[in-house]
């Protein structure tokens, strides 16, 4: 039973790695390495999406909308940027929010044999992608996107509305630095 | 003692993971701060362009029938009155959509047997979700104050009214149970007693 205990507590460890995986978010960003940031002073925000976002809970929901533009206004303050009427802004900002189904086959887990429960399992992803656009020339001069798994979020309001605060916070830390 | 604390750490980390993928079938959202003591009737209003209705579900006359009926006693329940004509406090609308899903199990192990080989067989199935989304929005500001949804599988109730009418039924209680009274039940209570917006 002593024996036994170290390939238990190890197959456990592997597991919550796992359980935890599913809610780790990647974060990611492109810059246009010709735009000059220190160009940029006011932003504006973009009209929203006209196409569905894979869930109909997220579809038009302002809740989510207004939680999320606030966040990102926090932030766009926090690195001097000023809020500002479409027309008179340097930037454009758009987001969208996408869920999609994923299948998780276990395979590498099942081929270490750290698992005797390495069960496939499906689960919802969630990417949201921030566009930042020259509001005079249109073009897009910077991406920033996080991607996780979402199992849950959208079942709790308050829930949802912390992941937003810090799927926008991490997102936009990647924004470059103005001098 | 470091194997008993990563064991137990481990656990609990489990626990938390698990405890978030616990799915929930019915729930709701609500804009913050807002006293639904202060509206008392409703109308029916378009509904969205987005999602796009299942024709199987908009088409079904049944449907139809199950979902406003079902509404209509939830808000009555809650203290708001169907107000045909010109001036409701609030307007409604709901949209049924239906999303092809995959669920997967390990087939060897539904049957009761266990598997500790790689060839442990999985049964991968197909199936349709059906999500009801009901709005209700402000009629005076045109802004969402509340957003009730359940979803349920839909394979079992496209040719089966009576098994419809029941699914329908749990539908809209289930988002309701979280919704803010109305006006009719909240006349002389506080805040607190009729469980307003937190």
């Amino acid at each position: 039973m002593t024996r036994r205990r170290p390939a238990w507590i190890a197959a456990t460890a592997v597991a919550a790695a796992i359980a935890l995986a599913g809610c780790a978010a990647t974060i990611q960003s492109y810059v246009d390495r010709t735009a000059d940031f220190a160009t940029y002073r006011s932003y504006a925000w973009g009209p929203p999406d006209s196409f569905t976002t894979g869930d109909p809970r997220l579809d038009n929901n302002e809740f989510f909308r207004n939680r999320l533009r606030n966040a990102a206004d926090t932030r766009f303050a926090a690195r001097g940027f000023e809020k500002a009427d479409s027309e008179a802004a340097d930037l454009l900002i758009h987001y969208h929010v996408n869920i999609t189904q994923r299948i998780d086959v276990n395979e590498l887990d099942q081929k270490y044999g750290y698992c005797e429960d390495c069960r496939p399992s499906v689960y919802d992803a969630g990417t949201l992608t921030f566009d930042l656009i020259d509001a005079r020339s249109g073009r897009l001069v910077w991406r920033g996107w996080a991607e996780r798994g979402i199992q849950g979020v959208l079942e709790r309001q308050d829930w949802m509305e912390r992941q937003i605060d810090e799927a926008v916070m991490r997102i936009l830390a990647r924004l470059p630095r103005r001098l | 003692m470091l194997q008993w604390l990563l064991t137990w750490s481990a656990v609990a980390i489990l626990a938390v993971g698990a405890g978030g993928c616990a799915a929930r079938q019915a729930g709701s959202y609500v804009e913050r701060g807002v006293d639904f003591a202060q509206y008392g009737t409703y109308g029916w209003a378009p509904p969205d362009p987005l999602p796009p209705v299942d024709p199987r579900l908009a088409e079904n006359p049944y449907f139809q029938d199950y979902v406003e009926g079902a509404i209509q006693r939830g808000l009555a329940g809650k203290g708001l009155g169907l107000e045909p004509s010109a001036d409701p406090e609030l307007l409604i609308h709901y949209h049924a959509s239906v999303t092809r899903r995959i669920a997967v199990d390990p087939f060897d192990r539904a049957l009761g047997g266990a598997c500790y080989d790689e060839n442990c067989r999985v049964r991968v199935q197909e199936f349709e979700a059906g999500m009801l989304v009901l709005d209700v929005l402000d009629a005076r500001t045109g802004r969402l104050v509340w957003r009730g949804w359940a979803r349920h599988g839909v394979a079992d109730i496209l040719n089966n009214p009576d098994r419809m009418a029941a699914r329908v039924n749990e539908a809209v209680a289930g988002m309701l149970e979280t919704m803010p009274s109305g006006a009719q039940l909240t006349a002389g209570a506080s805040a607190a007693e009729r469980g307003g917006p937190r």
